[in-house]
């Protein structure tokens, strides 16, 4: 089946000049909820842009619904919503103005599920969007979203300026809003402990490249944390792990050497012995998909 | 949806509409008042020879009204646009972008054309019940070329807040000055007549200004 979004060889850099990523490929198939994870800078909202045909990439091709992203029909455009950073809206609007400006854009417009979602807020048809909290207006945007009734659902930062709340709120609602619709979501977020409550697929980016791609479930599985107690090590710089691919972003908590790794317990034990190492002292601990994103990309 | 988008461009010009349309008719009311203070003190002859001799409209009051009201539509109406980036949502409407921005100029131009024929209108209309129609179309056509600033300062002004770079604005408006400066240069009566067709297809040729800002905010030339 065709992937919902294709983006292949993506390359892009700052107007600085400054090398975002080069040859980005990733899919995203129908119905999956992807979660695109990286630090500051490393293009989470400029893909985003790319794809949404706000920024002209360097070079790379991108497809929704197997239209080229330069020149999406308004019948495809129809088909996506979006919602921007800081869920901007029209702030000039009140709650209902703004539903009826949407509504007449939209084939599938579900009016109900804006308002079901408003009479929650306590606020009154006729007050200004501009007048309302981060936290309400991330709803405001949240509700124009289900009420769209898209298939492609993108989702810039959305967690940014809301409290543990509104988050889970938004969170709640939109998980149970795609599970049951069979929605295609591309997301991005810089909170991960949200995204680890929504999505089946993720793309991790680094400064340049992709570290890893692939459904969340399969890199909690595949991906371990190891704490080796040795108080006898020395820093991470010079300790022998370091020479090892198998080991990813060693670093000295305490007596304690934290490492990463997509190598099981067994074998990381076997390169621990070659390495006159004492594997008794190596412990698996479990991680939170924060966790393993912070293994990945490193702490800095 | 052309309804939609009219609508969404009417909330956020409608307030600088009314307010410059009630401005406009006040600085013209106060314009024939003057004429008519002339009138009940020394008759409407003298006022019909400073007219002729002296190269007087006495619509002076009115000269940068139509530029200020311009500069004041276009920042109403495209500021919101660009503030946090909303043009992104505009853009994502599903809706020919060529047409959208289209029909958000041409409200734009519509308000700005009501203000205008408001003003003129009242002007000639008390102008014609003591002037003769020569007079009173002399006027006019000294006014016409503010009238057209007025729709020159809108476009340059919504093609700045359209624009994404900083340093494409200030050039911007630098050649928006420039066309100004020259749009006043000429202080006589009828002045700018023989080159009206030129500035009226000046005008039609800035339509397309805004467009190019948006196309270079697509291209993703912001600051």
């Amino acid at each position: 089946m065709q992937p919902v979004i294709s983006v292949k060889n993506l390359t892009q850099r700052y107007p600085g000049g400054r090398l975002i990523y080069e040859n980005l490929s990733f899919d995203v198939p129908q119905g999956r909820i992807l979660g695109l994870l990286g630090k500051n800078g490393t293009g989470k909202t400029t893909t985003i842009n790319i794809l949404m045909g706000y920024l002209k990439p360097l070079a790379g091709e991108c497809r929704i619904f197997g239209q080229d992203i330069t020149s999406l029909t308004p019948a495809t455009r129809a088909r996506i919503a979006l919602l921007i950073e800081g869920h901007v809206q029209y702030a000039f609007m009140t709650i209902s103005q703004i539903e009826r400006f949407y509504s007449k854009f939209y084939p599938k417009w579900n009016r109900d599920a804006y308002y079901e979602l408003m009479s929650r807020l306590k606020v009154t048809p006729n007050q200004k969007i501009s007048s309302m909290s981060c936290g309400q207006r991330s709803q405001v945007a949240l509700g124009l979203i289900l009420a769209q009734n898209a298939d492609l659902l993108v989702l810039d930062d959305f967690s940014l300026g809301l409290d543990p709340g509104y988050r889970r709120l938004f969170v709640d609602y939109l998980k149970e809003y795609v599970s049951a619709e069979d929605k295609t979501v591309f997301m991005t977020s810089h909170i991960i402990q949200d995204m680890e409550r929504l999505i089946d697929d993720c793309i991790i980016l680094d400064y340049g490249k992709i570290l890893t791609q692939k459904p969340v479930a399969e890199l909690m599985s595949t991906f371990h944390c190891y704490h080796l107690e040795d108080g006898s090590r020395p820093v991470p710089g010079s300790t022998p792990l370091v020479d090892s691919k198998e080991i990813i972003n060693p670093s000295m908590l305490g007596s304690t050497l934290e490492f990463f790794s997509f190598t099981p317990k067994e074998e990381i034990a076997q390169i621990l012995k070659a390495k006159h190492l004492n594997p008794s002292e190596l412990k698996e601990i479990p991680m939170t998909l924060e966790d393993a994103f912070i293994g990945l990309t490193g702490k800095y | 949806m052309t309804q939609a988008i009219l609508y969404k461009e009417w909330l956020k010009t409608r307030k600088a509409f009314w307010v410059s349309l009630a401005a406009a008719l006040m600085l013209a009311a106060y314009a024939c008042l003057a004429i008519q203070r002339i009138v009940v003190g020394k008759g409407v002859e003298h006022v019909w020879l400073i007219m002729l001799l002296k190269d007087q409209t006495f619509l002076d009051i009115l000269k940068y009204v139509p530029l200020a009201i311009g500069v004041a539509l276009g920042v109403a109406q495209m500021a919101p646009e660009m503030s946090h980036k909303r043009l992104k949502l505009t853009l994502h409407l599903p809706y020919p972008t060529n047409r959208l921005i289209l029909w958000m100029i041409l409200l734009g131009v519509i308000e700005l054309s009501i203000i205008w024929a408001f003003t003129a209108g009242a002007v000639a209309i008390y102008q014609s019940t003591i002037l003769p129609h020569e007079l009173v179309s002399r006027c006019f056509i000294t006014s016409l070329p503010w009238y057209l600033a007025g729709y020159i300062a809108y476009l340059f002004t919504a093609s700045v807040c359209l624009e994404g770079r900083w340093a494409m604005r200030i050039i911007i408006a630098l050649v928006a000055m420039g066309i100004a400066c020259v749009l006043f240069m000429q202080p006589a009566p009828e002045a700018y007549w023989g080159a009206m067709g030129a500035l009226i297809l000046l005008v039609i040729i800035l339509l397309a200004l805004p467009y190019r800002s948006v196309y270079r905010f697509k291209e993703g030339l912001q600051d």
